[in-house]
């Protein structure tokens, strides 16, 4: 399997996404300009120019028409997918570290660090809202303020909306995992998934599971409707992401050692590599190395056929996986009653 | 006056006590301070009662004495005391009935005079119509002694089944077993030459109860339908069944080793203590009662500690149990273990004896005595005939070797020149299976350092090289089969069709030169033989070598000291293994075993931090010979069977194995589907989320085609 190695970054890559169909595929590191490249090809179609700090975040709407981007600038801005062009910047009171389409691609959520006598905050905007003049301010629909607990600012790290806008999942770097209300900004239920940072939350095609991918080195699968945990993935090393593959029971790890440690040890040490594990059975069956940092990010195609995976190192890597991959079957043989196909995709 | 009167009874007493001086009433001689009385014996032990003596009347009393005295004086001497008159013999005589009461009772100067005498004249033949009965004086008293109750028939005890001792063999893949000593365990494992080995028991219901069921060597029986388990501090224990239940234990204290009757009636436990008169106990093994013990040593032999005891052999049928003493055999017959025919087989001189391994011939040799040669015998039993006598002249020593099925006999023989300066080996081959027995002589100029049969085959294999020493050896193979082919009829008549015939001409088949090994292991199916060079300063190779097809594969084991064929030939074994006792710390490194398979193919691989033994379950061999070539050729037939089994049996196991992650499967395939069922509720409101538009609608999506010119390269050419 020879990836496309995709040289557009100059710094840590922070976040690689799909859109909706699967044909492009976005990228952010800490150099201020998203990326947005062909998957067929791994060509470059263009970048988004005006941010002034690192993008924590971004996300393409359903139609691949809006591109929201969170940085740390303390600004969302919404691009044109098609033009490149700003569209409107929504201002926050920190560096902005994640932001969500809601299903409906009306609203967007946002969460923002804690900044000065600011506390953390989730903010949801109506992207209807504002002329897209420059200076004007948006203010949001909602704001819900996220106070300190035992005295200590808490960040969040991940925000998305769940199946028909019921709720909005946050994941926090203590390891908790809240359910708020995007109506009132109540909290509707909160568990601790890990005791140490959450470094990501992503949830698959249909929302009904998500995953979490914490410092503590493991990654935990979660059924989305019922917030019940599912399985357990561990590593040797701190997970910065991890994908639910649409197509295969496969979980996709990516991690490694701590950036700030990666230059005391070897690529082979830091273990950068991207993991592939037994949806079911919690066992690692393959690695896929090339990374020379650890990995940040980590997308997968929603028709399975390639996957993408973004490092402290600022490349991304696009996989084409091979056929072998693509006809791998599951280890464990069906017992006497016919196989289940588990091979619709969502939606 | 007074004073005279006073005188004279002074001068009487004076006489007085001068006439008890002279009677010697006082004596001026000291007291002796240890006087030596007799020893008194406190014990009966000297005294023996000879019964069944004829009852003679008063006149034959002094020829009776007369002809026991004789008899009873040869084995030691009598207990005769000159003074008090006693001759160490009294006949007592019975008044009233007027003649003597029919025994005797005699004593012997030791006890061990006294013990002889009751194992040499019991069941004496004294006359026509007596046979002596001779018993301690000790066992009589207790005897008479005994109080007579009425005879009540002991209940019967109701009838237990005993495990199946042949459950293995109906293992329905035909599968072996073996048991390793590891570490504290004892394990018996199934294995199939393919799979990796099963465990079968490991004496789990044992460890439960907080016992260990081997706390030494293990030892499977001939048949292999027990496993005997030594526990130094109980004795021996016999395992059987699928289930490995007890069957039986038999009280050995320090008991270091067994050895198995060949038919399995009995077993024989040795502790090995020099000290012990009971170091070696026969038993049977259904009754569990003991038959006889014995002394490390024989009676007559010399005690040396640097030279082990001769050892006990069982006849094949297990009708004898023999064992060499100085100048004779002592042959015991079952199950009374008595001396066959009340005699010991003398063999002057004699050196080493082999039972024949399919009947009841031995064969034994003994060295160069005075004024006659060496000479290997072949003794046939219970005739005591001998077969066959085959002298040797300069011989230095000489190592016979039985083929499995008792068709030949092989005896090395090394030879000294003249001067015993030079040593050269030559090979006495022994023809059973033909009348008269003939003897062939293969002369090697070499040292023959190995020699071994095929097993039921004709061919033998020997390692020889010119120096012992040298690392370089050659590997010989001999038949003593020749297959000649001859044209049909005499000379000078037509040529008739080629006819192979099997003539009894011993030839060499061939000789592998420059090899490295030390030991050869023939495989028991035949054909196959490992050179194998074991032991700590050799290499560990393994020369896996077929004789037939001439193929040769070579792997290597390093400091393995020991290999192991199962009983069909299908894989074999190689360990490396350190005594239970410990020992030697270089003996700890490496332990653990190899599976192989006959053509040399590594299956299987195990190690351990202390590794004792390694043994396959043996396994009779029921079918004949020609039975087993029917079974070759028909081969094909029962592979296709076979390898569906296999395959099937694989993937059962696999089913097995991947049970629980089935489960965990099913478990999660249930969650996503009823996930899946639920989105399908809800897709409606997400369409009108999305103001109305459906991803599966069809008519949302326009199929168009598009072509892309793209230019690669400009070039522009002047056309003429």
């Amino acid at each position: 399997m020879r990836p496309y190695l995709l040289q557009g970054h100059e710094r840590p890559i922070t976040v690689v996404k799909y859109n909706h169909d699967g044909d492009l595929l976005f990228s952010a590191s800490k150099d201020q300009v998203p990326c947005i490249w062909r998957v067929e090809n791994g060509e470059r179609i263009g970048t988004f120019h005006g941010h002034k700090g690192t993008i924590w975040d971004l996300d393409p709407d359903r139609f691949s028409n809006h591109l929201l981007t969170a940085s740390a600038d303390a600004t969302v801005k919404m691009w044109s997918c098609e033009t490149g062009e700003l569209l409107k910047t929504f201002v926050h009171r920190g560096p902005v570290r994640g932001v969500a389409w809601s299903d409906d691609n009306k609203l967007f959520a946002s969460i923002s660090d804690p900044f000065v006598e600011h506390n953390a905050k989730i903010s949801v905007f109506d992207s209807r809202d504002g002329e897209g003049i420059d200076g004007e301010t948006i203010e949001p629909v909602l704001e819900i303020d996220v106070p300190k607990e035992n005295n200590k600012r808490v960040q969040m790290t991940n925000i998305w909306w769940t199946y028909l806008n019921e709720h909005l999942l946050v994941a926090f770097d203590n390891g908790l995992i809240r359910l708020y209300d995007p109506n009132t900004g109540d909290i509707e239920d909160e568990f601790r998934a890990h005791e140490k940072k959450i470094n990501r939350l992503q949830m698959n095609r249909e929302k009904t599971m998500f995953i979490t991918s914490s410092a503590d080195f493991t990654s935990k699968l979660y059924d989305a409707v019922n917030l019940k945990h599912l399985k357990t993935y561990t590593t040797d090393r701190p997970v910065n992401d991890a994908v639910i593959s649409e197509t295969k029971d496969h979980i996709l790890l990516g991690g490694g050692q701590e950036a700030m440690s990666v230059t005391t040890t070897s690529g082979k040490v830091g273990k950068f590599e991207t993991r592939f594990f037994w949806l079911v059975y919690e066992e690692e069956f393959g690695t896929v190395k090339g990374h020379f940092g650890p990995i940040n990010a980590i997308a997968i195609n929603p028709n399975g056929r390639n996957y993408a995976s973004g490092a402290e190192d600022g490349y991304v890597r696009l996989h084409m996986f091979d056929k072998s991959y693509l006809d791998m079957k599951d280890p464990v043989p069906e017992a006497e009653e016919s196989s289940v196909d588990d091979d619709a995709d969502a939606e | 006056m007074a004073d005279d009167a006073a005188a004279q009874r002074q001068a009487e007493i004076e006489a007085e006590t001068e006439d008890l001086y002279n009677d010697g009433y006082f004596s001026d001689t000291s007291l002796d301070l240890n006087p030596r009385y007799p020893k008194l014996k406190e014990s009966f032990e000297t005294a023996i009662v000879v019964l069944n003596l004829p009852k003679v009347p008063e006149a034959k009393v002094g020829k009776l004495t007369k002809v026991v005295m004789k008899i009873i004086s040869r084995l030691g001497n009598l207990a005769s005391n000159e003074d008090t008159g006693f001759t160490g013999f009294v006949m007592p005589f019975n008044a009233e009935a007027g003649a003597t009461e029919g025994f005797a009772i005699c004593e012997y100067e030791t006890p061990e005079e006294a013990q002889n005498a009751v194992e040499v004249l019991n069941n004496y033949k004294f006359d026509k119509n007596h046979m002596l009965v001779v018993t301690p004086y000790t066992r009589a008293k207790k005897l008479n002694d005994l109080e007579e109750k009425e005879f009540v028939e002991p209940e019967r005890k109701p009838f237990v089944e005993k495990p199946n001792a042949m459950s293995w063999l109906e293992d329905p893949s035909q599968r072996d077993e073996f048991v390793i000593r590891q570490g504290n365990e004892t394990v018996v494992s199934w294995f199939d030459g393919k799979a990796d080995p099963v465990v079968d028991y490991d004496g789990e219901r044992e460890k439960e109860a907080g016992v260990n069921w081997c706390e030494y060597y293990c030892h499977w029986s001939p048949k292999g339908s027990y496993l005997a388990t030594l526990v130094p501090a109980r004795g021996v224990i016999l395992w059987s069944g699928s289930t490995y239940e007890k069957v039986g234990r038999f009280v050995a204290p320090d008991v270091k080793n067994v050895l198995f009757s060949p038919q399995e009636n009995y077993m024989l436990t040795n502790n090995m203590r020099y000290d012990d008169e009971q170091a070696i106990k026969v038993y049977n093994i259904q009754t569990g009662k003991l038959l006889r013990a014995f002394p490390l040593f024989p009676n007559n032999i010399e005690r040396k500690e640097d030279v082990p005891p001769p050892p006990f052999q069982w006849s094949h049928d297990d009708a004898y149990l023999a064992r060499m003493g100085k100048d004779l055999i002592s042959i015991y017959s079952t199950p009374s273990m008595g001396l066959l025919d009340k005699k010991s087989l003398l063999a002057e001189g004699i050196h080493e004896f082999q039972w024949s391994p399919k009947a009841n011939i031995l064969a034994l040799w003994s060295p160069e005595q005075k004024n006659s040669p060496a000479h290997v015998d072949l003794i046939e039993l219970p005739t005591r005939k001998k077969l066959r006598q085959k002298n040797l002249f300069n011989v230095t020593n000489c190592s016979m070797v039985w083929q499995n099925d008792g068709d030949y006999l092989a005896v090395k023989v090394t030879r000294h020149t003249k001067s015993k300066k030079t040593f050269y080996n030559n090979i006495e081959l022994f023809r059973l299976n033909e009348t008269g027995i003939p003897v062939e002589m293969l002369d090697m100029k070499d040292a023959v350092m190995s020699l071994v049969w095929e097993p039921r085959g004709s061919r033998f294999a020997m390692i020889h090289a010119e120096n012992p020493s040298s690392t370089k050896v050659d590997v010989s193979f001999y038949d003593m089969m020749k297959k000649s082919e001859s044209t049909g009829g005499k000379k000078g008549k037509k040529s008739a069709p080629k006819q192979t015939t099997i003539v009894p001409e011993l030839n060499k088949v061939e000789t592998l030169s420059g090899k490295q090994c030390n030991c050869l292991f023939w495989s028991p199916a035949g054909s196959t033989i490992l050179l194998a060079s074991l032991g700590d300063s050799a290499s560990g190779t393994l020369e896996f070598y077929n004789v037939d097809n001439k193929s040769l594969t070579v792997k290597e084991h390093y400091r393995s000291n020991q290999v192991l064929w199962d009983p069909d030939g299908r894989s074999v074994a190689t360990c490396v293994s350190q005594p239970v006792e410990g020992g030697h710390f270089k003996f700890a490194m490496d332990n653990g075993y190899i599976l192989w398979s006959f053509q040399g193919k590594q299956l299987y691989q195990q190690s351990f931090e202390n590794f004792y033994q390694f043994q396959w379950r043996p396994r009779a061999k029921l079918l004949s010979k020609p039975e087993i070539e029917k079974v070759r050729k028909d081969l094909k037939k029962y592979e296709k069977q076979f390898e569906k089994a296999d395959k099937e049996r694989a993937r059962a196991q696999y089913l097995e194995e991947t049970k629980g992650k089935r489960l965990q499967r099913k478990k999660i395939r249930d969650i996503i589907s009823d996930l899946r069922k639920l989105r399908r509720e809800q897709k409606a409101r997400h369409v009108e989320m999305l103001d109305g538009y459906d991803s599966e609608d069809e008519s949302n999506y326009v199929v168009r085609e598009v072509s892309i010119e793209t230019i690669l390269s400009t070039k522009e050419e002047v056309v003429n």
